[in-house]
């Protein structure tokens, strides 16, 4: 599930996790109820700061995205429909954003670029 | 929050020049603090002072909340060790080494060893000289972890090793690190692998200490723009500085800047120029460009 974290993006490690785990909640990759992995074994497996990890689910638990049981751990909240479908509206906001910087970068113009997004999503419902 | 590292105008040296000159590092307690540097800054020296391995000319040194050389075995006590290069006795087997540990050590803690000999891999009954590289680092860090410190120093502890070596001592430490809090040192010139885990980072160069921040602030401010319409010999607004300048055309310029913030970019328009373009620098690609900028300013 975390094979794009990149440390040396300029997004703190912390957002770029809290990021993959909502949209996993938001697409219903993960489903409410379900446990994630403790701080510990996630900050091992990524070998990355447990700081990190814990940030990453405080910032989740704010959002009303997961819920902290004190010595149970941290488990997937019942996020309503609504909620889910707002976060994957800006999540594919924030990748059409990236797309368009990128070909603002390489000069390819936005008649280019809406060309090209029907070309390939038109191949892809066929 | 207190520090588990404080140093005040430490100094050292051997002979003329100054190995280390007005060393104060802050080391916040439960940070995993990564020391960089390239090979011969002085980090080494840097450790062998806190541990009272090297006595300073001038300064103090507070571990824990006590002061070293002064108090030292009771601080040694709480502080676990790793140098970079082995330094147990090869006749010994790792069971033995274990059980010579052990006794040094109040809070010593047999299971932790045990799981760890087992996720390591390490058969107690082979000779500490007859292991291989990547099976010392591991010995070493075991019987560091074992001890339960409240501060682990590290020099170089996955240097020269294989990537399956390093990935495991790796996770013991974080492992350990996630069950309590103590504060982690480690010292590296391999960048990429800080960028993971610390959460402050302290830049080390001729002895110098060259920046001393947490990870994220240090990240979020060094940057690469490119700029046009440039009136000649402009700076940026304090308190960002300029770690290094190309001139590419009369007002065309690009910087590499350090304590950059976004609302700078206001004061760029004000002097009648535009960001063309902001580029973020990671850790590895910001540290080479603060020695470079500190190592100019030094031969000018």
């Amino acid at each position: 599930m975390f094979s794009q974290i990149d440390a040396r993006s300029a997004t703190p490690l912390y957002d770029q996790i809290a990021a993959r785990l909502r949209i996993a909640i938001a697409a219903g990759e993960l489903v409410a109820g379900e446990g994630l992995p403790s701080v510990r074994q996630l900050a091992s497996q990524l070998r990355i700061n447990p700081a990190t990890v814990a940030q990453a689910y405080r910032d989740l638990e704010a959002d009303g995205f997961v819920e902290m049981r004190q010595g149970a751990g941290t488990f997937v909240s019942d996020v309503a429909q609504e909620g889910r479908q707002q976060e994957r509206r800006r999540h594919a906001v924030h990748l059409v954003r990236k797309m368009v910087a990128e070909a603002g970068r390489l000069r390819i113009s936005p008649e280019e670029l809406r060309a090209a997004f029907t070309e390939v999503l038109g191949s892809r419902s066929k | 929050m207190s520090d588990a590292i404080i140093t005040a105008a430490l100094q050292y040296r051997v002979g003329r020049s100054f190995e280390i000159s007005h060393l104060d590092l802050r080391v916040p307690t439960g940070a995993i603090y990564g020391f960089l540097g390239a090979n011969g800054s002085g980090k080494t020296t840097t450790i062998r002072l806190l541990l009272g391995l090297l006595r300073a000319r001038a300064g103090t040194i507070t571990l824990l909340g006590q002061p070293m050389p002064a108090r030292a075995p009771e601080i040694l006590a709480r502080v676990g060790y790793v140098p970079e290069q082995p330094h147990l006795d090869g006749t010994l087997t790792v069971q033995e080494l274990l059980q010579f540990q052990a006794a040094f050590y109040p809070g010593w803690d047999w299971s932790l060893a045990e799981s760890l000999l087992g996720q390591f891999d390490l058969d107690r009954h082979r000779l500490f000289g007859k292991q291989s590289k990547g099976q010392k680092a591991k010995t070493m860090m075991l019987l560091a972890l074992a001890q339960r410190p409240e501060l682990l120093v590290l020099d170089e502890p996955t240097d020269g090793l294989d990537p399956v070596a390093r990935r495991d001592i790796l996770s013991a430490l974080l492992e350990f690190v996630a069950q309590g809090d103590a504060t982690v040192f480690i010292s590296t010139h391999l960048v990429h692998e800080l960028e993971r885990i610390c959460d402050w980072i302290g830049v080390m160069d001729n002895g110098h200490l060259l920046v001393q921040e947490p990870l994220l602030q240090l990240k979020r401010g060094v940057k690469r723009l490119q700029l046009s319409g440039l009136p000649a010999g402009a700076t940026p607004p304090a308190p960002a500085t300029l770690l290094s300048r190309e001139v590419s055309a009369p007002g065309m310029e690009t910087w590499t800047v350090r304590a950059w913030e976004p609302p700078m970019t206001g004061s760029i328009a004000a002097l009648g120029a535009t960001v063309l373009m902001e580029t973020d620098l990671d850790l590895e690609d910001g540290f080479i460009a603060l020695l470079r900028a500190f190592r100019i300013g030094q031969t000018r």
